[in-house]
C-alpha cells in the first residue's frame, strides 16, 4: 500500500515494507516502554537510597579534611560552617552558622548596603526558606577564640560544566591554597586545573592583589613548572618555606595556563578571583558577630 | 521476532574467536570507528585510557547480558530507546556504587564513567549481538568488545604520552616533551590515523602471508564469524 517509492536495486536484502501500526501496537509499544522506564526508575531510586547515606557521608567527610589540609589546622582549631543564602523578595542576604556539634546556631540578615536586619538563632538542621537562593558556604576556622583561617566555597563556569572549588585564606588574608572539589573539565586537559600543581600558582596571593590577578598563555618557567610538581609530595607549609624566594617571584605574575585549557584555567581563576572579593565584603560585615579583625 | 535478517551465523562463535574478534578483527576504535570522540578526549596518557576502558568493559559487559537476559520483552520498534534506559541504569548505578563504597576510586574514575552512557559502541554491540545471541556468547562478545576498547585506548594513550609529553604512566622518559602536539586533541585525531594505518597494515601482510600458504584469509568485515587473527 505504502510502497510509492521504489525500493529496488539496493545492495541488501528488500525488506517488506513494514505494516501500519494498529491501535493495539501502540498500547504494547507504549506499555512497553513504560514498564521499561519504571523499572529502571525502580532500580536507580533503589540503588540512590541504598547508597546516598554513604555518598553524603564521605562528602562531608572529604570536605572536612580538605579544609584541615588546606588550612595546616590540628585538633585543637574548630571549623564554623556559615551558609549565605539570597532572599530575593526582601532583598536581603541571611548568613547561618551550622556548629558541627549540632548546637544552634546564628542568623544574621543584611541588606544588599550591608545594614544588619536580623539576629536570631536558628537550629543546626533547619531548611531554608523558600525562594533562598543558596549562594555558597564559608568555613570559619578559629584557634583559641582567634580566626585561624577560612575556607570559602565557589563555583564556576568551566569549559563543560561548572567548577565547584574551596579557596583557604589564612589568617592574614592570604591564599594558603585552592581546591577544586567537583568539576566536570577533559581529562588530560582542562582536568590538570583540579592538579595540585596547577593549584599551587594561587598559594601566597594576597586578597587584596587578587583583583589584578590575569591568566597567561606564555609558557611556565621550568624552575616554577619544577616545584609546583613537587607540591604533592610535600607537606604544605614546608613547600612554602622552602620555594619562598619562587613564590614571591611568582606572586607578582599572572597564572600560567594550563596548556590547551586556557579557557577551563580562566574559569579557575577567575572564580577565585570573584570569590575571595565576595569574602573580603562578606567579612567586613560578618567579623564583628562571629569574631575577629574585619 | 520474524523477518529480521541474521547478521552472524546461525551457530555461535567460540568464546576465544569472539574475544578475538573484539580486540583485533573487529577493534571498536581501531575497526569500527566508534566513540572516537572519548577516544581521543581521553587518550593523552596511559592511565586516562586504563580507566575509562575498564569503565567501558564494565558496562558493555553489564549491557550485554541484561539486553540477552531481557530481550524476549523488548518491543521491536522501541529498543533502541530500551537499549539507551538500560545503559543509562548500569551507568548510573556504577556511579552509585563508586561514589557510596569506593570513594577514593571514585575520585579516579567518576569523570569517565559518567561519559559512557553516550558511546557507540555499546548500543551497536547490543543492537549487532546481544540482541540476537543467547546469553554465553554475547558476555563474551561484551568482554571482547570492552577488552578491545581497553586496548585501543592503552595503545592510543601510549603513544600520545610518549610522544605528547615525554612519559609512559606518568614516569619521565625524555627530559622535555617531544612533540606537544600528540597531547592536544588534533593530535589525538591523527594518532588514531596513524595507529588505524599500521593495524590495517599489519593485516594486509597477514592475509597475503596467509594467501601465499594456500588458505585465502577471510576479509574483517566478516571474520566475526570466527576468523579473528592474531
Amino acid at each position: 500500500m505504502s510502497g510509492t517509492h521504489a525500493g529496488h536495486g539496493g545492495a541488501g536484502a528488500a525488506r517488506p515494507p513494514r505494516p501500519p501500526v494498529s491501535a493495539g501496537e501502540v498500547l504494547r509499544i507504549a506499555t512497553s516502554m513504560v514498564v521499561t522506564c519504571a523499572l529502571a526508575a525502580a532500580v536507580l531510586g533503589a540503588v540512590y537510597v541504598a547508597t546516598e547515606r554513604y555518598a553524603e557521608q564521605e562528602r562531608v567527610r572529604g570536605e572536612r579534611s580538605a579544609i584541615a589540609e588546606m588550612l595546616g589546622l590540628d585538633s585543637t582549631a574548630t571549623v564554623l560552617e556559615v551558609r549565605q543564602y539570597l532572599v530575593r523578595d526582601r532583598g536581603e542576604v541571611v548568613y547561618r552558622t551550622a556548629p558541627a556539634d549540632g548546637s544552634r546556631g546564628t542568623e544574621l540578615g543584611f541588606t544588599l548596603s550591608g545594614r544588619l536586619t536580623e539576629r536570631s538563632t536558628v537550629s543546626a538542621d533547619a531548611d531554608p526558606g523558600k525562594g533562598w537562593v543558596p549562594l555558597g558556604r564559608l568555613f570559619v576556622a578559629t584557634r583559641r577564640d582567634a580566626p585561624a583561617g577560612f575556607v570559602i566555597e565557589g563555583e564556576t563556569q568551566g569549559y563543560k560544566n561548572r567548577i565547584r572549588f574551596f579557596v583557604a585564606l589564612d589568617d592574614s588574608f592570604r591564599i594558603a591554597g585552592v581546591r577544586v572539589v567537583e568539576h566536570e573539565e577533559d581529562p588530560g586537559l582542562g582536568a590538570e586545573v583540579a592538579t595540585p600543581w596547577f593549584q599551587g600558582q594561587f598559594v601566597g596571593r594576597s586578597a587584596s592583589d587578587l583583583p589584578a590577578l590575569d591568566v597567561t598563555r606564555d609558557p611556565m618557567p621550568e624552575d616554577w613548572r619544577a616545584a609546583l610538581r613537587e607540591r604533592d609530595r610535600t607537606d604544605p607549609g614546608t613547600w612554602r618555606a622552602h620555594y619562598a624566594a619562587l613564590l614571591a617571584r611568582e606572586g607578582k605574575r599572572p597564572v600560567y595556563a594550563v596548556t590547551g585549557a586556557t579557557i577551563s584555567s580562566r574559569a579557575l581563576t577567575s572564580g577565585v578571583r570573584a570569590a575571595v572579593n565576595h569574602f573580603r565584603r562578606r567579612w567586613a560585615l560578618l567579623s564583628p558577630f562571629l569574631g575577629g579583625p574585619a | 521476532m520474524s523477518g529480521e535478517p541474521i547478521l552472524l551465523t546461525d551457530r555461535p562463535p567460540s568464546a576465544k574467536a569472539l574475544l578475538l574478534n573484539g580486540i583485533f578483527a573487529e577493534n571498536p576504535v581501531f575497526r569500527l570507528a566508534l566513540s572516537l570522540c572519548p577516544a581521543v578526549a581521553v587518550t593523552t596518557t596511559v592511565a586516562n585510557g586504563i580507566m575509562l576502558g575498564v569503565a567501558v568493559l564494565f558496562v558493555q559487559v553489564a549491557s550485554s547480558v541484561t539486553v540477552a537476559l531481557t530481550r524476549q520483552w523488548i518491543h521491536p520498534r522501541v529498543r533502541i530507546p530500551i537499549y539507551t534506559i538500560i545503559i543509562a541504569v548500569w551507568v548510573s548505578t556504577i556511579d552509585m556504587v563508586l561514589a557510596g563504597f569506593y570513594p577514593a576510586l571514585y575520585a579516579q574514575v567518576g569523570l569517565y564513567v559518567k561519559l559512557i552512557v553516550a558511546f557507540a559502541i555499546i548500543i551497536s554491540r547490543l543492537e549487532v549481538f546481544a540482541s540476537r545471541m543467547p546469553l554465553i556468547p554475547t558476555f563474551w562478545d561484551g568482554l571482547g568488545m570492552g577488552l578491545g576498547f581497553l586496548f585501543a585506548l592503552v595503545v592510543i594513550g601510549a603513544f600520545r604520552e610518549l610522544l605528547g609529553s615525554g612519559a609512559i604512566l606518568g614516569h619521565a622518559i625524555t627530559a622535555e616533551k617531544p612533540l606537544l602536539f600528540f597531547a592536544l586533541p588534533a593530535g589525538g585525531f591523527f594518532s588514531i590515523a596513524l595507529l588505524m594505518a599500521f593495524f590495517n597494515f599489519v593485516e594486509a601482510r597477514m592475509l597475503k602471508a596467509r594467501a601465499a600458504a594456500g588458505r585465502p584469509g577471510a576479509p574483517a568485515a566478516q571474520a566475526a564469524s570466527g576468523g579473528a587473527h592474531g
